[in-house]
């Protein structure tokens, strides 16, 4: 079934995208390979804040020069991206030190039942680096669908001021932020349908502080947020970026 | 002008900061009495911590007493809590004594984030920001709305059905929320519809025709809906959802955003600037999907295989549910964007010709 669903998804690219689509086809292989070699490190032992920190810069710089080539638009995106990533380190990391997020609940019981709990590795970590690793999809897809826009009006109009520009960026930026969070939103409730009818019964008190709950809660606003501030930064550095490559080629 | 703004930011900041002082004082809103844990004393044997906990009762007739117990834990935290110093937990009180933790008090950490996320909404989204918060809080609503219908069937159709309706009028309404009655946003509702209706139908073909078994792992203890594979269908149409209606504004609105700038930019220069735009969020949003849906098997993965299971086998064994997710949500990225572009550019430009 997954084979069949992977050809139709490369004809599909490979149409639609010709040369690109054969790119993207593989750079999701990648992805995928970068997500398997997480959990593999993982598994062996590696702290899983450190891996996923790793795996996050090679994912950007995967999905950003592999796929969109080394130019303005990814330099800016990847300057914003790893401003980002440090910015939601220090969040996530105080969260999942503190809020008990870690491991599973009472529901995935029978899913989990047959194994043993001691494990001896560090479950906050991994819950940590997971909720990392989740953000930096949104956050490079929203930081580059900012600059290649912001890109395109400048081709088309090379008069704009860079504070213009920047402005035009926060625009393209609003209308992305908005339905970023839409789709962000729909992976969630997609996910949590099961949940919902799960806990029909339980009081609205119980079931906000329940774990896997909590954990699908911190994993959404956590990408929102991500996908949030990426919006100026990036807005910011590829306008006061596109205007630099601009006069260094006129010659001042 | 100024002057506004400053108002508006003082008003968000005082407001942001009363709900997160409500959310440090919510003790009042719980029946379940909670403890408050003051200090703990542990002790370690192998991997187990055995935790001597002294707390303070926050709520109910015993308020302000302390409480003492013991919570055993591990290292590994896989179905414990190690508690901390300052974690506040659910108890089940006695004759005084407490005698289960029944859950750990998480809503402050949800409050906070929340919080964070509707001051950065308005700040940098600004209109648009409300809006898409405002759309947000309809469609959470719409949907519990229809799961609780639904399973006090008051309305009879089946789940699947249901679902697809309210999917056409959830495009709607978030697209119309968000970006208000015009031509950018008919544009989009159009294609997505239409996008939507074409790829779910290819994943339905695909699944119904392949027999293959799938392990539902992560809904195997539903009982209200005996149909798994109606509710998985449900979880692949939503998930797709947003993506779609991500693609479709956004290459209407970049399209029209270079019409504004240059005026007089002819059909073969749009599809050319429109290739351009969605051959840069193909790939980009392909990942989303797999970093959102995919990441989440990882824990579950990681505990089968720490127990000696076999990686490539618990991968698959976890990871196929939530890989076709991926798959059919990116298929259906892939066709909604020749469908926006083509969409978009008849409409934008037969207006043009007028």
């Amino acid at each position: 079934m997954i084979t069949i669903l992977s050809v139709i998804l490369l004809v599909l690219l490979l149409l639609v995208g010709k040369k690109d689509g054969l790119k993207t086809y593989i750079c999701f292989y990648l992805n995928y390979i970068l997500i398997y070699a997480y959990i593999f490190f993982v598994v062996l032992g590696a702290n899983a804040i450190v891996m996923a920190l790793i795996i996050c810069i090679l994912a950007s710089v995967i999905t950003l020069f592999l796929m969109n080539g080394n130019n303005v638009k990814t330099k800016s995106s990847f300057i914003s991206i790893c401003i980002v990533l440090l910015i939601m380190f220090i969040i996530i990391f105080l969260l999942g030190k503190y809020s008990n997020i870690q491991g599973f609940s009472y529901e995935s019981l029978e899913s989990i039942g047959a194994y043993s709990f001691s494990i001896n590795y560090n479950m906050t970590y991994l819950i940590i680096g997971v909720v990392l690793v989740c953000t930096i999809g949104t956050v490079i897809d929203t930081s580059i669908s900012i600059s290649t826009a912001l890109n395109e009006i400048y081709l088309n109009n090379k008069k704009l001021s860079s504070r213009e520009l920047f402005d035009s960026g926060m625009n393209v930026g609003r209308d992305i932020l908005s339905t970023t969070i839409n789709t962000l939103f729909f992976v969630f409730i997609g996910g949590m349908v099961g949940f919902f009818f799960w806990h029909t019964s339980d009081s609205f008190g119980y079931i906000i502080n329940y774990k896997s709950l909590v954990q699908e809660i911190v994993e959404l606003l956590c990408c929102s947020i991500g996908s949030i501030i990426i919006i100026p930064i990036t807005a910011y550095i590829t306008s006061k970026n596109l205007k630099k490559v601009k006069r260094k080629k006129n010659g001042y | 002008m100024l002057k506004s703004i400053k108002f508006k930011h003082i008003i968000l900041l005082i407001v942001s900061v009363l709900v997160i002082i409500f959310g440090y004082n919510n003790y009042f809103l719980y029946d379940t009495t909670i403890v408050k844990v003051t200090s703990i004393s542990s002790k370690y044997v192998d991997e187990v911590i055995n935790q001597n906990i002294t707390g303070k009762i926050m709520n109910g007739d015993k308020k302000g007493e302390e409480a003492s117990f013991n919570n055993t834990t591990s290292i590994s935290g896989v179905f414990d809590e190690q508690l901390h110093e300052k974690s506040e937990v659910f108890v089940k009180m006695s004759n005084n004594e407490v005698t289960e933790i029944t859950g750990v008090k998480r809503d402050k950490y949800e409050i906070i984030l929340l919080v964070l996320f509707v001051d950065l909404l308005i700040l940098v989204g600004e209109k648009k920001g409300v809006k898409s918060l405002f759309s947000l809080i309809i469609n959470i609503c719409l949907s519990v709305l229809c799961i609780y219908l639904y399973i006090n069937k008051i309305i009879g159709i089946d789940l699947l059905p249901l679902f697809i309706i309210l999917s056409a009028i959830f495009i709607s309404l978030s697209l119309l929320i968000c970006h208000g009655f015009n031509k950018k946003t008919m544009v989009a509702i159009i294609s997505s519809i239409v996008s939507v209706i074409i790829s779910f139908l290819i994943s339905y073909i695909v699944l119904e025709c392949s027999k293959e078994q799938i392990y539902f792992w992560t809904m195997n203890d539903i009982e209200i809906v005996s149909d798994y594979e109606g509710l998985f269908y449900i979880n692949i149409l939503l998930s797709g959802l947003g993506a779609i209606m991500d693609i479709a504004i956004t290459i209407s609105s970049s399209l029209q955003e270079i019409i504004l700038k240059s005026n007089n930019i002819s059909v073969k220069e749009l599809i050319k600037s429109g290739r351009a735009i969605s051959k840069d969020i193909l790939g980009t949003m392909i990942n989303v999907m797999l970093y959102t849906c995919y990441v989440s098997i990882i824990p579950m993965v990681v505990l089968a295989s720490r127990n000696y299971m076999p990686l490539s086998n618990a991968v698959t064994t976890y990871g196929q549910l939530e890989l076709i997710r991926v798959l059919t949500s990116s298929i259906s990225i892939v066709i909604s964007i020749p469908i926006a572009l083509y969409i978009s550019i008849f409409i934008y430009k037969r207006g043009d010709n007028k």
